[in-house]
């Protein structure tokens, strides 16, 4: 018998593991059940959904570049077939920077979705949630925005996911639709944020107004465009805005936080962020071979020669658009001796200047992950839309005023400095700034080119005026693109979306 | 045996003396051999030198038995001494072979069980004991994940993927310890494969890949005995490949340029460098192992000590690693039985990234892609002492040679694993075993990128990154085991219960900004910009029973028949217990009164099984709706913010394979000739798939939301032949031969759609390379049908170049007939899948020399030379063959498009290879010290041994290796072996190894 009280231990020894209900707890890891308890946690997922937009596969590069290569102020120095398709207007559906910012634009909204419905979770006043409500709002028509113009009509989401099914298998909504959607949400916005914000990067209720009169503006509603316009300029004490007097300012990381104009700008700060999650616009705009901003630039966006040879060289803002000089291995070189790196693609060209001149600090070499807060929004567009929304409303005074202002600014001259650091000062524009007698659409649109220039706003002019024709025929300044249509004004769904989802149609021509 | 061994009494009786010794035909002392008087208790064993000693009466019947050998009687007359030798059993049949919760004798086996050998697992030195498998066993493939590289994880796979997305790597159990890391070669007894359901169904939720059961070696009775192994080996890269050299290369880029219109002549640098010789070195390999091992009546034991040391082919890059194991047993009362295993290792791999994992983004850290690419006509050091670049081409990258000396990349690996079973004879026939496990290994890799790496980070004066993790695993299994006879049958009944608890904890913290290269990864609180850390935690649970019920009718009806049901933490709230039964028959034929005294079948049994097998497949915590953390920016400030992951799954579930097995194992001639035939069908329903699934404009974070949508089959023929042919004499020669066939089809996916993945690198221009489409193989290759130069005027029928081709530009197949080349025009274009692998192995002995000549091989599959891409794009070297035979216009007769073409980097049938190959995977030779030298020296066995590895290839490949293994740089590369197959991309290549062995037993 002895024996047995072994086995006596070995059945106590193995009874100690016990049994388990094998329900899950995860530690460490967020879930949704019981997140949302006070306004700092709806601020929390609203932080998210800003975040979206500063990744590399939305405006840290890949919406930001095809935007720009798009247009015709940007032409392409690389060979990668993602980006030609762009630039040539040879676009698939299986575009390689399409299928990035897509999903990362719907995670944007995603993110606004889940803090509007979480906010209902939160028991606070309205007077103290709806303020922090409202930016997800307004980020959530800020996404859509975008959407719309690119696609058309899309998949419109307003709340967390909840039948997937029916969600998986919907049709995309119409571009009107999506529109109507985009402005109550912007009014909600407008109705409850503050007139200022400790930051740009913040929506005010200027951005929500100013957002509406550019959403009017491309809807052709030059009424409630210019009316939204009007209301920011008139209030500008009360929002705190104004034109900034050096136009370097607007580009210069140390100086841009505090300047008056930008309106709404992408919170970008030096830090390498996990999932590429920060700026690299500078290094895909820069020069190769540049001895500034710890290895140059990768050079694939580069404005052909035109865009500098008919820029008049009175306008200050031409200095501080473009780098016709630059330090290359030590060497002071003009653009037309740029090729001295010897690289392939290195272009004699002036090359983009806006975000490699003064990037500020940034945390990886080739000045990525800058902390550069690129303006969305700034006071001078506004004072351009209502000067568009005039002109198209007859009202030839108003038109004259708004557009003369940021005429008036980008002649004053200015202090800046070349690529190789070399100390510029333009003198005033001996042209004289102001527009008399009529302004046309098309002078309007001349100045947005100029004055947002290398701003990813060029494309969206070019495809809501429909002047694709004009500038990418045979005298644009890229030449001719033979491989446009106006089938380009809209891009292509993702062709892996539309098989996900086989009741999505695709745009014509694609 | 072990009851043999504890119910022989050792008290002799009155008599004459006999003494003697026990040796095998080769004159080797056998130790431990049972020298037992016929019908009595009485009798000893033979001690370390083979020698007993018995007294016993004239007249009586001495029997020596010993396992493994074929037993001999013999009467004493009048002699004192009594020398035996005793002569190998070639029944192999009655081999011992481990299964699931117990052993079967190999005759009675009714799965699909393939045993590797020890001596098959050290013919020559190898990092992981995984790597020998290769070509040893039908039906199982095995794969490093890069190459040769020092300390590559190896892939083992066995009947296919039987999965997408999940894991299809085989449950590896470690002297029952589930999940248990793998023991040093030299210190495994044997390898048991377990491949159709009735074998694995016993591990039911985890069964279906297959099960690898790994049993190290015990002590045994009898005199200490010590053996020292030794290896030292020399490796070298199997192959180069010729690139340009410098004024070549100026020439190519010229060309290039003026192909392109650029005027601005390529700066030719003054340096000729071949990088790839820059990077390998003659590489060398030392492995040292001494183990002793003994016992007495009570007790016996095993340890071990093994140091392995590479340094690998590519600069810089290495491996080390100490590893200690202890078995010891204890019959503690005759019922009563202790034992303990632990296992304890350190290993430290030492840094090279050859290929990448997508973590550096810019500036590039896949070295051996790097030596290809980068331009010969740049020194090492430019005047200034710098590293340099590649900047005058393409995405500007630090070069090789920088890349593999100056990165740190550190990797320290502490296992330990402690199992102690008790085993309690209840009754005679009933048996009680528990055992309990505990498992922990801690991992921590740090990485620093020098600023001396301008483009990596030069900029940030500096990156560092430290991650730590530590999983350990808690086991307890206990079952019972009833054996009884019925009538002319034999009946043994197993029932248990099994619990399991895995815990992950991981940690990574991160810097950029260092005063100092010097401070390498350790002073992480002096970086000017600290990066976002991070910590986890994952538990799973596992609780499952288990049964089991063996048959054995007259020794001629097998019967088998499993089931286990598996619950566990992961499993989503609705689906959370799984039950998988099995069940097999057999049939001896040849013990069937027809052929029982047949002269030439000496052995045929028939084999049939049907079960059910699961895929756990699904991670902790990944059915449950969840947020994800992203590091924002508020006002200039980071701050915590949230956005959604994944929704809620609570129907998904694992994934399910159902096998049938049909096989017949032969033995002739006396069983000199055996050969197994195998044929299995597995269905696997209920595939997880992800990423496609759900339309992106939900907006989760998480590409891996989930559905049990996908349906695969795979179905194949194993054959095993082993045949001796010589036997007698001083001459012997044997052969192992394996092949297996493996055909995969996919059955189902979400609605049926193709279902497209990306294997190559972001810069490519597409992001498809491989599709699954329902109806064929997994992971075809999917591209442009290259349908050879453009020769300018009008295109030939049925093709087309991109958009703006001229001449000198590719055609590809215009697959719509829309006379332009859009996506619609992408096809597949390739099938990695082999048709068959094989295996082909002959050993030859003459007295004390023994040769064996290794062949492995594949036949059939497909690879994608995404290399051969990248070097012939443009911004990178070049082969000398591409660029001598590129169409110019006065070389318009040739299959290779114009250099810069308009197609760079696209994914077509250009780059499609046959990856067919065999390969001289070992030929070794060994002498065994005459035996006389040898106890001369006092020594027991004294062997030399000379391998080589990999020494002959034959193949059409032009890439460096038809043993490819590239998953992807960017995301693709978690699971991604199931579907991406046959890419080639800047992999780690295959070594050629020359070993020197010597082993003495003392």
């Amino acid at each position: 018998m002895k024996n047995f009280k072994y086995f006596f231990i070995l059945l106590l020894g193995f009874s100690m593991v016990g049994c388990s209900d094998l329900v899950e707890e995860p530690v460490g890891l967020l879930a949704p059940d019981g997140f949302f308890q006070s306004t700092a946690d709806i601020q929390t997922a609203v932080d998210g959904a800003f975040t979206h937009a500063i990744n590399e596969k939305f405006w840290g590069r890949k919406l930001s570049i095809a935007l720009m290569l798009r247009s015709d102020m940007v032409d392409l120095a690389s060979n990668e077939t993602r980006r030609v398709e762009h630039n040539e207007m040879t676009t698939l559906a299986s575009n390689g920077m399409i299928s990035e910012f897509w999903p990362k634009t719907y995670q944007g909204i995603a993110a606004a979705n889940q803090a509007i419905a979480g906010a209902e979770l939160v028991n606070a006043a309205d007077a103290i949630k709806n303020p922090v409500t409202a930016q997800a709002y307004f980020i959530r028509a800020f996404y859509y925005f975008h959407l719309v113009r690119q696609f058309g009509a899309v998949p419109y989401i307003d709340g967390p996911i909840t039948d997937a099914e029916a969600a998986a298998s919907m049709v995309r909504t119409p571009a009107a639709e999506v529109y109507a959607n985009i402005i109550s949400d912007l009014e909600y916005a407008k109705t409850w944020l503050p007139n200022t914000q400790p930051s740009r990067a913040i929506p005010a209720k200027s951005a929500a107004s100013s957002y509406l009169a550019l959403v009017y503006l491309t809807m052709g509603d030059y009424q409630k465009a210019y009316n939204e316009a009007k209301e920011v300029i008139d209030n500008a004490g009360t929002y705190d805005l104004a034109l900034e007097p050096n136009f370097q300012n607007l580009f210069d990381a140390s100086k841009i936080d505090a300047s008056k104009e930008p309106i709404f700008s992408l919170d970008y700060n030096n830090v390498e962020a996990p999932d590429n999650a920060y700026d690299q616009i500078a290094p895909m705009t820069g020069i190769r071979g540049d001895d500034r901003n710890a290895g140059g630039g990768w050079s694939v966006a580069v404005p052909s020669l035109a865009v500098y040879e008919t820029w008049p060289a009175g306008d200050y803002r031409r200095a501080v658009s473009l780098d016709d000089e630059a330090s290359i291995g030590g060497v002071v070189v003009p653009y037309t001796n740029f090729v001295i790196s010897g690289h392939q693609f290195a272009k004699n060209q002036p090359y983009i200047a806006k975000y490699t001149r003064f990037p500020g600090a940034f945390a990886r070499g080739n000045a990525r992950a800058t902390s550069s807060n690129h303006s969305m929004m700034r006071y001078a567009e506004v004072l351009l839309i209502a000067a568009e929304a005039a002109v198209e409303l007859g009202d030839n005074a108003s038109a004259t005023n708004y557009i003369n202002q940021v005429r008036a600014r980008a002649r004053m001259g200015g202090d800046t400095e070349t690529g190789a650091g070399t100390p510029v000062t333009v003198p005033p524009s001996t042209v004289p700034a102001d527009i008399t007698g009529t302004v046309t659409v098309a002078d309007v649109l001349e100045e947005r080119r100029y004055e947002l220039a290398f701003e990813c706003k060029r494309w969206y002019d070019i495809a809501r005026r429909k002047i694709g024709a004009e500038v990418f025929g045979a005298s644009g300044l890229e030449g001719a693109k033979p491989d446009f249509t106006t089938d380009d004004y809209l891009m292509p769904l993702p062709a892996d979306e539309i098989e996900r989802n086989t009741n999505l149609s695709q745009n014509p021509g694609y | 045996m072990v009851i043999l061994l504890f119910s022989v009494s050792l008290f002799a009786q009155d008599g004459i003396a006999v003494s003697g010794k026990v040796t095998d035909t080769g004159n080797l002392p056998l130790v431990g051999v049972n020298v037992l008087i016929a019908n009595t208790t009485t009798g000893t064993v033979t001690d370390f030198d083979g020698n007993y000693q018995l007294k016993v009466d004239k007249g009586d019947e001495l029997v020596f038995s010993y396992l493994g050998f074929v037993s001999q009687s013999i009467t004493i007359t009048d002699q004192t001494t009594l020398n035996v030798t005793l002569v190998e059993d070639d029944q192999v049949l009655d081999q011992i072979v481990v299964v699931g919760y117990g052993s079967v004798k190999k005759s009675d086996v009714t799965g699909s069980v393939s045993s590797v050998k020890s001596e098959e697992l050290t013919a020559f030195p190898v990092l992981d004991a995984a790597q020998a498998l290769q070509g040893r066993a039908a039906g199982v493939v095995v794969q490093s994940n890069n190459g040769g590289e020092p300390g590559a994880p190896i892939n083992i796979k066995i009947r296919g993927n039987t999965s997408i997305s999940a894991n299809s790597s085989p449950l590896i159990v470690v002297d029952g310890f589930v999940g248990g890391s793998m023991p040093q070669a030299n210190d495994i007894e044997s390898m048991e494969i377990l491949k159709d359901a009735s074998a694995t169904a016993i591990y039911g939720s985890r069964g279906s890949n297959g099960v690898v059961l790994v049993t190290t070696k015990k002590g045994k009775s009898g005199k200490l005995s010590v053996e020292l192994n030794s290896t030292y080996a020399v490796q070298n890269t199997a192959n180069k490949l010729d690139l340009l050299n410098a004024s070549e290369f100026a020439d190519y880029q010229n060309q290039i340029r003026a192909n392109n219109d650029v005027s601005t002549p390529y700066p030719q640098g003054t340096a000729d460098t071949d990088w790839q010789d820059e990077i390998y070195r003659t590489g060398n390999t030392q492995n040292h192992q001494l183990s002793v091992s003994g016992g007495s009546d009570k007790m016996n034991f095993y340890v071990s000590g093994n140091y392995f040391n590479q340094d690998g082919i590519v600069v810089n890059s290495g491996f080390e690693r100490a590893t200690f194991l202890s078995n010891v047993d204890a019959q503690v009362s005759d019922k009563l039985k202790l034992g303990l295993n632990l296992f304890g290792s350190r290993g430290t791999k030492d840094g090279v990234t050859t290929q990448s994992d997508g973590s550096v983004t810019v500036g590039g850290d896949d070295v051996i892609s790097l030596a290809m690419r980068f331009a010969p006509d740049k020194p090492i050091q430019d005047e200034n002492g710098n590293f340099t670049t590649n900047d005058a081409i393409g995405d500007e990258v630090d070069n090789p040679y920088a890349v593999a000396t100056e990165r740190v990349d550190e990797t320290v690996s502490d296992d330990f694993r402690a199992n102690v079973y008790a085993n309690y004879d209840i009754l005679e026939s009933l048996t009680f075993k528990t055992t309990f496990g505990l498992s922990s290994e801690n991992e921590t890799r740090g990485i620093y990128q020098p600023s001396t790496l301008k483009i990596t980070a030069g900029g940030v004066g500096g990156r560092a990154r430290v991650t730590d993790a530590k999983r350990t695993s808690v086991l307890s299994e206990n079952y019972l085991t009833y054996n009884t006879d019925i009538g002319k049958g034999n009946l043994t009944l197993l029932g248990g219960y099994s619990y399991q608890k895995n815990t992950t904890e991981a940690f990574a913290a991160a810097g950029t900004g260092f005063l100092s290269d010097a401070f390498s990864y350790y002073a992480l609180g002096t970086a000017t910009n600290p990066l976002q850390p991070a910590s986890s935690l994952s538990e799973v649970e596992i609780q499952s029973l288990f049964g089991r019920v063996n048959f054995d009718f007259d020794n001629k009806y097998l019967l088998t028949a499993t089931v286990r049901r598996d619950g566990a933490s992961n499993f989503a709230a609705n689906n959370k217990y799984a039950v998988f039964p099995s069940a097999a028959l057999g049939w001896k034929i040849s013990n069937e009164d027809f052929l029982i005294n047949s002269e030439t079948i000496s052995s045929l049994k028939l084999r049939v099984s049907y079960g059910a097998t699961g895929n756990p497949s699904i991670s902790p915590y990944q059915s449950l709706s969840r947020f994800a953390s992203l590091y924002a920016s508020r006002n200039g400030q980071t701050v915590f913010a949230i956005t959604p992951d994944q929704p809620a799954n609570p129907d998904l579930k694992w994934e399910t394979s159902y096998q049938t097995n049909f096989g017949i194992d032969l033995g002739l001639i006396d069983n000199r000739i055996n050969l197994s035939l195998d044929y299995y069908n597995i269905d696997t329903k209920d595939l997880i798939l992800g990423n496609n699934g759900i339309p992106e404009y939900f907006g989760f974070a998480s590409d891996e939301i989930l559905t049990n949508l996908g349906e695969i089959n795979n179905s194949g023929i194993e054959i095993a032949l082993n045949s001796k042919n010589i036997v007698d004499g001083d001459f012997r020669w044997s052969t192992d031969f394996n092949l297996s066939k493996n055909k995969n089809e996919v059955v189902a996916l979400i609605n049926d759609a193709d279902l497209f993945g990306n294997a190559a690198p972001s810069y490519f221009s597409h992001d498809r390379s491989y599709v699954l489409r329902v109806g064929e193989e997994v992971g075809l290759f999917w591209g442009y049908d290259y349908a050879g130069v453009f020769q300018g005027g009008d295109a030939p029928a049925g093709t087309q170049t991109l958009a703006g081709g001229v001449a000198g530009d590719p055609l590809f197949v215009d697959v719509d007939g829309n006379g332009e080349i859009t996506e619609a025009d992408r096809t597949i274009i390739g099938n990695p899948n082999p048709d068959f692998t094989f295996g082909f192995t002959n050993n030859f002995s003459y007295r004390n020399f023994d040769l064996s000549i290794f062949f492995q091989g594949s036949q059939g599959g497909d690879i994608f030379n995404m290399t051969n891409v990248q070097l012939n794009n443009g911004d990178a070297n070049t082969t000398r063959d591409y660029f001598n035979n590129a169409w110019t216009p006065s070389n318009t007769n040739t299959d290779q498009p114009r250099v810069g073409n308009n197609s760079n980097r696209e994914i077509s049938s250009r780059f499609v290879e046959d990856g067919s190959y065999i390969r001289l995977k070992n030929l070794a030779l060994g002498y065994n010290l005459p035996l006389g030298v040898v106890e001369s020296l006092g020594l027991q066995n004294v062997r030399f041994s000379i391998s080589a590895q990999n020494l002959l290839t034959f193949t059409d490949y032009s890439g460096l290796d038809p043993e490819v293994n590239y998953f992807g740089a960017s995301g693709d590369n978690n699971t991604s072996s199931n579907t991406v197959q046959g890419f080639d991309f800047g992999n780690y290549p295959t070594v050629k190894s020359v070993n020197f062995n010597l082993n003495v037993k003392f």
